[in-house]
């Protein structure tokens, strides 16, 4: 378990780059996703639930 | 034939509301076999392999490094595929699969350039290195922020959609020519490439955690594409009667 | 050659003809950037003829890139590109035509003009003749290139800055190639292997590049 200390700080910031972009590709879906979901819902509400199937 | 097989099953899951559905359902079984991997293959990698005799601990970036520039060479073959499906048959699911592949294969490609960055630090002495392998991925990440910046120039989704899967394939023809013209001219101006692993071949007792790294990263990329190819198709389609049905939106 | 290529050959001729400034402008982008370079990093003699072929052909790709914007966007706007699909020819045609002359208005100035900034950058004269035969293999894949991606963002309202992005990991090979053949014959050594390299990329991008563009041409007019 990573007893050279010299290389620690350069291995732990490649593993720790490496979670941040992973966590990024788990809630940056998730946070789009809400919003989405928070305008559709607003949308209806103006349009009285109106669709068009013709023109998305 | 397989063609006819794919072209079948692409249409079958091809209406939205389907795709929809079956993105919901499988995405999270995809992200509980990354965890999965990731879990043993981040325990061996961190605590079970020997330190190498050469590189000490370091060589433990390769267990991210190399992953990664697997999944964003493979990511873009994938890519392509989609592609190619996405204008010989004009199936609306493959364009955009093909889109959201991109972002994705960006973020593997940062991933192994901001590493070997890292890892350039102790073994060259430099943060960068014009190392032909470093470089024809700088070229590549470059080629996925065209495909994205291409697709996002264009008011029409479909439009861009397909003309954005064009460009896939003609860097599916250009990455291999320039890789090949990276490595001629590291040859060429630096006498002799600096290596990641010196002469010797990898330890066997140094490849499994490689191995579930690379799966696990699969199994990321999978579901990171269905998550957001659900939510492009719930964008591109809010006015639609579907999504009203579907979506979660009256709940 | 068909009629409506030679009409297309003959009216983009004319048209830069008439244009006489406009179709200048890529050679005096070409020598602003071969002048700011001495003003940048010294007149020593030696430095610039070392760097010589490497910054030649990067104003030359530069210059490229100028006139890609106005390749396919008036056709569009004034409704003729559709017409290339609609008359009794391959498009695909009238798209080589276009190529070509954009070619010889853009890429043939250069190499007329490749022995001046020669001496400009000092550049040693054994290697003149590997630079002019580089640029004249090189400067016709410049144009394919950059015409596909002119094709690619004509639907886009901001294509410019896109396109440059789009033009500059498909040149590297080009450059690679290219300016490593002028190195070795600065040098004395061969340049054979590097010249055919990209004789075979040439070869590639007239066979391919016209495709897609014509595939992306096709898509945008839709």
């Amino acid at each position: 378990m990573i007893p050279e200390f010299d290389y620690a700080p350069y291995v732990w910031s490649c593993y720790g780059l490496f979670a941040i972009i992973v966590a990024w590709q788990i809630v940056q879906p998730m946070i789009q996703h809400r919003r989405l979901q928070a305008e559709i819902r607003e949308e209806r509400a103006l349009t009285a639930g109106e669709y068009d199937d013709a023109n998305p | 034939m397989i063609w006819k097989t794919i072209k079948v099953g692409f249409h079958r899951l091809g209406s939205p509301p389907n795709f929809y559905r079956l993105c919901q359902r499988f995405s999270p079984w995809l992200w509980g076999g990354f965890f999965l991997c990731a879990a043993v293959g981040l325990y061996q990698a961190l605590y079970v392999v020997p330190p190498d005799y050469q590189q000490g601990d370091s060589f433990r970036i390769l267990y991210v490094h190399v992953p990664a520039a697997w999944q964003a060479m493979a990511g873009y073959v994938v890519m392509a595929i989609l592609a190619f499906i996405a204008l010989v048959w004009r199936i609306r699911i493959a364009e955009i699969m093909a889109m959201m592949g991109a972002p994705i294969g960006a973020a593997f490609s940062v991933i192994c350039l901001a590493t070997g960055s890292i890892w350039g630090r102790p073994m060259w002495g430099t943060w960068w290195a014009w190392d032909a392998r470093l470089t024809s991925m700088l070229v590549l990440l470059f080629i996925y922020l065209g495909i994205m910046g291409l697709y996002s120039a264009f008011e029409d989704k479909r439009k861009g959609a397909r003309i954005a899967c064009i460009l896939i394939l003609v860097g599916l023809v250009n990455i291999p020519i320039i890789h090949f013209s990276v490595e001629w001219w590291t040859t060429l101006h630096q006498g002799s490439t600096i290596r990641f692993f010196g002469e010797s071949t990898m330890h066997y007792s140094m490849m499994p955690p490689l191995v579930w790294m690379t799966i696990a990263v699969k199994f990321l990329f999978a579901a990171a594409l269905l998550d957001r190819s659900r939510n492009e198709i719930l964008d591109q389609d809010r006015r639609r009667r579907w999504v009203l049905e579907h979506a979660g939106v009256n709940r | 050659m068909s009629a409506a290529m030679l009409a297309l050959l003959v009216r983009d001729l004319r048209l830069a003809i008439r244009h006489g400034g406009q179709s200048l402008m890529p050679i005096l982008f070409l020598f602003a950037v071969l002048i700011l370079i001495p003003l940048g990093v010294g007149p020593g003699p030696n430095l610039l003829a070392s760097i010589a072929p490497g910054m030649i052909w990067v104003a030359a790709l530069l210059a490229s890139l100028l006139a890609l914007e106005g390749l396919f966007r008036p056709d569009l706007e004034d409704g003729s590109l559709e017409q290339w699909w609609l008359g009794h020819g391959p498009a695909g045609a009238l798209v080589v035509v276009r190529l070509f002359s954009h070619w010889l208005i853009t890429g043939l100035p250069v190499i007329l003009v490749a022995p001046l900034a020669a001496q400009m950058l000092y550049l040693p004269a054994p290697a003149l003749g590997t630079l002019m035969l580089s640029l004249l293999l090189g400067t016709p894949i410049l144009s394919l290139v950059g015409g596909l991606a002119a094709a690619l963002t004509l639907g886009t309202n901001r294509g410019s800055v896109l396109l440059s992005i789009l033009v500059f990991p498909m040149v590297v090979p080009v450059l690679i190639f290219a300016t490593g053949a002028v190195d070795l014959a600065a040098d004395g050594l061969s340049p054979q292997a590097h010249l055919g390299l990209l004789a075979a990329l040439l070869i590639l991008a007239v066979t391919l590049a016209p495709v897609a563009t014509t595939a992306a041409l096709r898509l945008n007019i839709e």
